[in-house]
């Protein structure tokens, strides 16, 4: 690995953008990620700032069952982040539907069948805590050595 | 006069100010707004339509999920409708309880929207301390109901858990500390100038137009309307309910009246605390066929449900009236029309608290 690349690498993992878009959910996934930037869990420590504008995110968070609302709208927007990027789907909405999932509800869960969801935190809703635990572990596994590995 | 619009400026729906989807589209003559529409549809998941043919023990735990924010007054509504149906009474250390987690519940939402209105005007240090503040109720709550968001404490006839000795001295213990803090946070708005810049006289909502607009909750109490459900409530009329009234009408109003309800929930809750009365927490009951109309008063506003039920119990229609949809209304064609720059929309947006979630279901 070449210095260029771990000096990338070194910068990336202590400077994340995280985006938060919400999918259709009840809003308790939604106020547990703005728990996040209490300072108590204090996010920025670890260098992620909450910015919640796509074009400067590495990170967006997903929350709640995709409604037939965003299907024009996410997939534009997942492509407005520039790359390298991950999804995180926060709360059980997004991996299955959780207990909207029944007949005659319009939503459309997995999110993973509309985006590529690089991690998934379950929970109804889960703590901060977890959700911190999923950016922090998502940095290691997407962002290093990105360069090399596209060649 | 002939509509001329320079730019239609959309706003949303992400967007760095607003917690949730929602889209605002002013039309603009250079920085004023003439005219804003809002466009919702982001979040409609149909909750009533699964809730209907479910047995309660379903319903209770969806309605919960109806808005994460104020879950417990859904549940409090929900729970309080079905015992009006079927005629249970409630124990009276449950019902005081009950006001418990549900002050709780409303200090942590308002210090939520206070947090989002700073944010929004940029007082970031405010907001963060607001945000702590609000992670000490959620210990609060998290110790007395198991859970920091959608705990499902109020069940028909009673509360899940009772409330301990040790648990009784940590919660008054925290609500000094909060009192403390409170004061100084609530100092510094009112007193602090470039607050004063962004907030006061900006986004004004008379008393005819909220009138008109059907405003409810703290947004129709800053514009000098007495209006609140926990008035005709039997346990907080014994606890000597009065609702908090400003005549301001701006934002400024808005936020003020929050902070002074998160003081007078501590109040409540101090005196729940000590007229607590001895006795079980769980009465007995069946749940029945029956309709009725019930409202409760959610953090935002005036919250209804109607239900109809069958002999066992099972909801076989349900309409939900949720207080923010009057609120983000009366925002849109009122309050932000006239303001003088398109900053000013989103705090005006986010001082009257609209929550998507329950708007939309």
């Amino acid at each position: 690995m070449s210095i260029l690349q771990t000096i990338k690498d070194k910068v990336r993992s202590r400077s994340i953008h995280v985006s938060y878009v919400d999918l259709g959910s009840c809003n308790g996934c939604d106020i547990e990620v703005l728990a996040c930037l209490a300072p108590r869990y204090d996010i920025e420590q670890y260098g992620i700032y909450v910015h919640n504008n796509p074009r400067e995110a590495d990170v967006l968070i997903v929350i709640g069952a995709y409604t037939p609302g965003w299907q024009e709208k996410l997939t534009p927007l997942w492509e407005k982040i520039p790359d390298p990027k991950a999804a995180i789907a926060v709360g059980n909405c997004p991996i299955s539907g959780c207990c909207f999932n029944r007949r005659g509800a319009y939503i459309d869960p997995p999110v993973s069948k509309h985006i590529p969801v690089a991690a998934e935190v379950p929970g109804c809703p889960p703590r901060p805590t977890e959700i911190l635990a999923a950016i922090l572990s998502v940095r290691d596994a997407v962002f290093a050595n990105w360069e090399g590995r596209q060649r | 006069m002939k509509h001329t619009v320079d730019v239609n400026i959309p706003l949303g729906p992400v967007h760095p100010c607003f917690k949730e989807p929602a889209r605002v589209k002013c039309e603009t003559k250079g920085e004023r707004i003439i005219a804003a529409e809002v466009e919702l549809g982001y979040m409609k998941k149909g909750i009533e339509r699964i809730m209907k043919g479910r047995p309660w023990q379903e319903v209770m735990f969806l309605a919960e999920r109806v808005c994460g924010i104020c879950s417990v007054i859904h549940n409090m509504v929900f729970i309080e409708a079905i015992e009006q149906v079927s005629g249970i009474a409630v124990p009276p250390r449950a019902a005081y309880l009950r006001v418990v987690a549900n002050e709780l519940d409303r200090m942590q939402s308002h210090l939520l929207a206070n947090f989002s209105y700073c944010y929004t005007i940029e007082h970031e240090t405010l907001g963060m301390y607001l945000l702590d503040l609000r992670e000490k109720v959620m210990d609060v709550i998290e110790r007395l109901t198991g859970a920091r968001v959608t705990c499902a404490y109020i069940i028909p006839g009673g509360v899940r858990f009772d409330i301990g000795a040790q648990d009784e001295a940590f919660l008054r213990e925290s609500l000094a500390r909060i009192e403390d803090d409170l004061t100084r946070y609530t100092g510094m708005f009112e007193s602090g100038p470039m607050i004063a810049l962004r907030s006061r006289g900006i986004g004004i909502l008379t008393k005819e137009a909220a009138m008109q607009a059907h405003a409810v909750g703290p947004t129709a109490r800053a514009s000098g309307i007495s209006v609140d459900r926990r008035t005709e409530h039997p346990t907080y009329r014994q606890l000597g309910f009065e609702p908090v009234v400003r005549t301001e009408c701006d934002n400024y109003a808005r936020i003020m009246v929050r902070f002074g309800e998160v003081f007078q929930s501590i109040r409540l809750i101090r005196a729940c605390l000590d007229n607590l009365p001895e006795g079980v927490i769980r009465g007995g009951g069946t749940c029945t066929a029956g309709e009725t109309r019930y409202s409760g008063e959610a953090p935002r506003g005036e919250l209804t449900y109607i239900i109809r039920t069958d002999d066992y119990g099972r909801v076989i229609d349900i309409q939900i009236q949720t207080p923010s949809i009057m609120n983000i209304e009366a925002c849109c064609h009122v309050m932000i029309i006239g303001v003088d720059s398109v900053a000013d929309v989103t705090s005006t947006f986010v001082s009257a608290d609209p929550c998507i979630a329950c708007t939309e279901r």
